[in-house]
C-alpha cells in the first residue's frame, strides 16, 4: 500500500513538474509567465487522443502531439509574445494578459471543435498490476512515472550537455552578452517553446490516460497549480521545478490518504507554497543555481 | 577595417551620440577616451549591434553591418568585452569560454583557442570547472577577455577594462591587450583611464557628450594641453 502511494506521488509529482516545465523554461529566458502552457497541455491531450483512436499507436500519439504543439509554441512566440516584448516600455502584465487570453481561447476552441463532453482514451496496458513481493503496483502509474522521468532526464541532458543547452543557459542569464558571443537568442527562445509546449502536451496525454478522461476543462487546474509549482521552485529554475512538482505530488497524495483534509486536494499546492514562501521568500531554489 | 560614419544614437527622446566618426585601420590599437556619460559604452554597444543607431553607418571590412544582428557580427570576427565584465556567473569558466565561440563549429580550433586563453591567463586554467560568479573581479575580467578570444576575433571591442580593478590588475589587462594587438588583433578600447589607454594605443579619440572633439596619435594626445588638464591630471 505505502509503496503504491509512493509510486502514485512520484507519478503525479513528475507529471506536475512536466506540466510546469514549459512555464519554467519560458520564464527563465523571456521573463514572462506563460499561462498558455496549460492550453498546450489541453490541446496536446486532444491531439494525442485523436491520433491514438485513429491509429491505435500510443507512441505516435505522443510524438505527433508533442511535435505539433511544440510548433504551435514557436508560432505563438513569433506572432504574439515576441512582438509584445519588443515594444519599448512594455509593462510586464501585458504578456501575462495575452497568455490568459490564449489559454481561454484554447479551451473554447477545443469545446467548439471537439464538443464539451468527456472523451476516454480507454488505453489499457496488457498487464494491470505488477507484483513486487507482497505489494502490487498499478502498471499505469509506474509507466507514467518512468516516462516522465525519461523526459526530464532528456531535458537535463539537452540543457547541460549540448551546445544548444549551453546557449539556452547563457541567454537565460544575459541575452545581450549571449548575442555578442554569437548566440542567436531567438533560437534559444524557440527551444524553450518547443520543449516547453511539447512537454506540456505529453503531460496532457499522460493525465488523459491516467484518469481515462479528457474534457475541454482539463487545463484549468494545471493553469493555476503550475504557478504554485514554478514559484515554489524559484521561478525559472528547471531543477527547482522538478523538486517542487514532486513535493506537491507527495503532499497531495499523502495528505489526502492519511489525513482528513479540511480543504480541497487542489488547494494543497497553495498551502505548501505559502508555507515555503514564509520561510524562504525566493522559493526552494531562488538562488538560481546551475540548472 | 572599421568605419563608423556620422553615427547618431538615442535612447527614447535622449540623443546620446551626435554624429560620431571613427575609423580603425587593420592592426591598429585605438583608444576612445572621455568622461563618464560621454557615450563611450553606447558607441561600443552600437558597433557590436546591441544598440540600434538612429542614423549613420557602420562598415566592417567594407561591408555595411549597420543593420546586422549582433550574433552575426560575432560570426564575422568581432569580439566584445563588456563593461563591468558580465561573465555568465552560473556557467563554469570553461563553459564561458566555450560559449564565446558559439558561432564556430570547429571543435579543434576551439580547443586550441581555449588552450591559448589558459596560456595567457594561467589562473583561469586552475579554475576551469568553477562557476564564474565565485571568482574575484580580476579573474572575471580575465575571463571576459578570454571569452572574447575563443572565436579568433579580428577586431576586439573592449569597454572600460580598468573599471573596479586593483591597479596591478589594470596593468596586467593593458599588457594583455597590448600583446594581443602585437599578435595581429585590431583593438578598439573605450576607457576612462586615459593615462593607461593612451600609453598602449596608436591613435586616440576624445569623446565628450556625444561628439568627437579631438583625434590624433596617442603620443600627440598625451602631449596635448587640453587632454593633460582634463584627463591625465597633470
Amino acid at each position: 500500500m505505502f509503496l503504491q502511494l509512493v509510486i502514485n506521488s512520484l507519478a503525479i509529482g513528475s507529471l506536475y513538474a512536466l506540466t510546469a516545465m514549459g512555464a519554467t523554461l519560458i520564464y527563465g529566458i523571456l521573463g514572462i509567465l506563460d499561462i498558455a502552457n496549460a492550453g498546450a497541455y489541453l490541446i496536446g491531450a486532444y491531439i494525442g487522443y485523436y491520433i491514438y483512436i485513429s491509429t491505435g499507436q500510443l507512441v505516435l500519439a505522443f510524438l505527433g502531439a508533442m511535435l505539433s504543439v511544440g510548433l504551435v509554441g514557436v508560432v505563438l512566440h513569433r506572432t504574439v509574445y515576441g512582438p509584445i516584448l519588443a515594444k519599448p516600455r512594455m509593462l510586464s502584465i501585458i504578456p501575462l494578459v495575452a497568455a490568459v487570453g490564449l489559454f481561454t481561447m484554447s479551451s473554447d476552441l477545443i469545446r467548439l471543435l471537439c464538443g464539451a463532453g468527456t472523451k476516454a482514451y480507454n488505453f489499457r496496458f496488457p498487464v494491470d498490476v505488477v507484483r513486487v513481493g507482497s505489494v502490487t503496483i498499478q502498471t499505469t502509474w509506474l509507466l507514467i512515472f518512468a516516462l516522465t522521468a525519461v523526459l526530464l532526464v532528456v531535458l537535463w541532458v539537452v540543457l547541460n550537455k549540448t551546445k544548444m543547452g549551453l546557449a539556452w543557459r547563457a541567454t537565460a542569464e544575459d541575452p545581450d552578452i549571449a548575442r555578442a558571443c554569437g548566440v542567436n537568442t531567438n533560437s534559444a527562445m524557440a527551444l524553450s517553446y518547443v520543449l516547453g509546449y511539447g512537454f506540456a502536451a505529453a503531460a496532457g496525454i499522460m493525465t488523459g490516460i491516467l484518469y481515462n478522461s479528457i474534457t475541454p476543462a482539463l487545463g484549468e487546474v494545471p493553469s493555476y497549480k503550475m504557478l504554485a509549482i514554478i514559484v515554489l521552485g524559484g521561478l525559472g529554475n528547471p531543477l527547482g521545478t522538478v523538486v517542487a512538482g514532486l513535493l506537491i505530488g507527495f503532499a497531495e497524495v499523502m495528505l489526502s490518504t492519511y489525513t482528513v483534509l479540511p480543504i480541497p486536494k487542489d488547494a494543497v499546492a497553495f498551502v505548501v507554497l505559502i508555507i515555503v514562501l514564509l520561510i524562504k521568500p525566493s522559493g526552494l531554489f531562488g538562488q538560481r543555481n546551475k540548472v | 577595417m572599421l568605419e563608423v560614419q556620422d553615427l547618431y544614437v538615442s535612447y527614447g527622446m535622449m540623443e546620446v551620440l551626435h554624429g560620431v566618426d571613427i575609423s580603425v585601420q587593420d592592426g591598429e590599437l585605438i583608444s576612445v577616451i572621455g568622461p563618464n556619460g560621454a557615450g563611450k559604452t553606447t558607441l561600443i554597444k552600437t558597433i557590436m549591434g546591441l544598440v540600434k543607431p538612429k542614423s549613420g553607418k557602420i562598415l566592417y571590412d567594407g561591408q555595411d553591418i549597420t543593420h546586422l544582428p549582433a550574433h552575426k557580427r560575432a560570426g564575422l570576427g568581432i569580439g566584445y568585452v563588456p563593461e563591468g565584465r558580465h561573465v555568465f556567473g552560473r556557467l563554469t569558466v570553461e563553459e564561458n569560454l566555450t560559449i564565446g565561440a558559439y558561432s564556430s563549429s570547429d571543435k579543434e580550433k576551439l580547443k586550441k583557442n581555449i588552450d591559448m586563453v589558459y596560456e595567457i591567463f594561467p589562473r583561469l586554467a586552475e579554475r576551469k570547472g568553477q562557476l564564474a560568479r565565485t571568482m574575484s573581479g580580476g579573474e572575471q575580467q580575465m575571463l571576459a577577455i578570454g571569452r572574447a578570444l575563443t572565436l579568433s576575433p579580428r577586431l576586439l571591442l573592449i569597454d572600460e577594462v580598468s573599471m573596479g580593478l586593483m591597479p596591478i590588475m589594470v596593468n596586467t589587462c593593458f599588457k594583455v591587450i597590448h600583446d594581443l594587438n602585437k599578435r595581429g588583433i585590431t583593438v578598439l578600447v573605450v576607457e576612462q583611464n586615459a593615462n593607461k589607454a593612451l600609453k598602449v594605443a596608436d591613435r586616440g579619440y576624445v569623446l565628450e557628450t556625444g561628439n568627437i572633439v579631438l583625434t590624433d596619435t596617442a603620443e600627440n594626445l598625451r602631449g596635448n594641453d587640453v587632454v593633460q588638464k582634463a584627463y591625465l591630471g597633470t
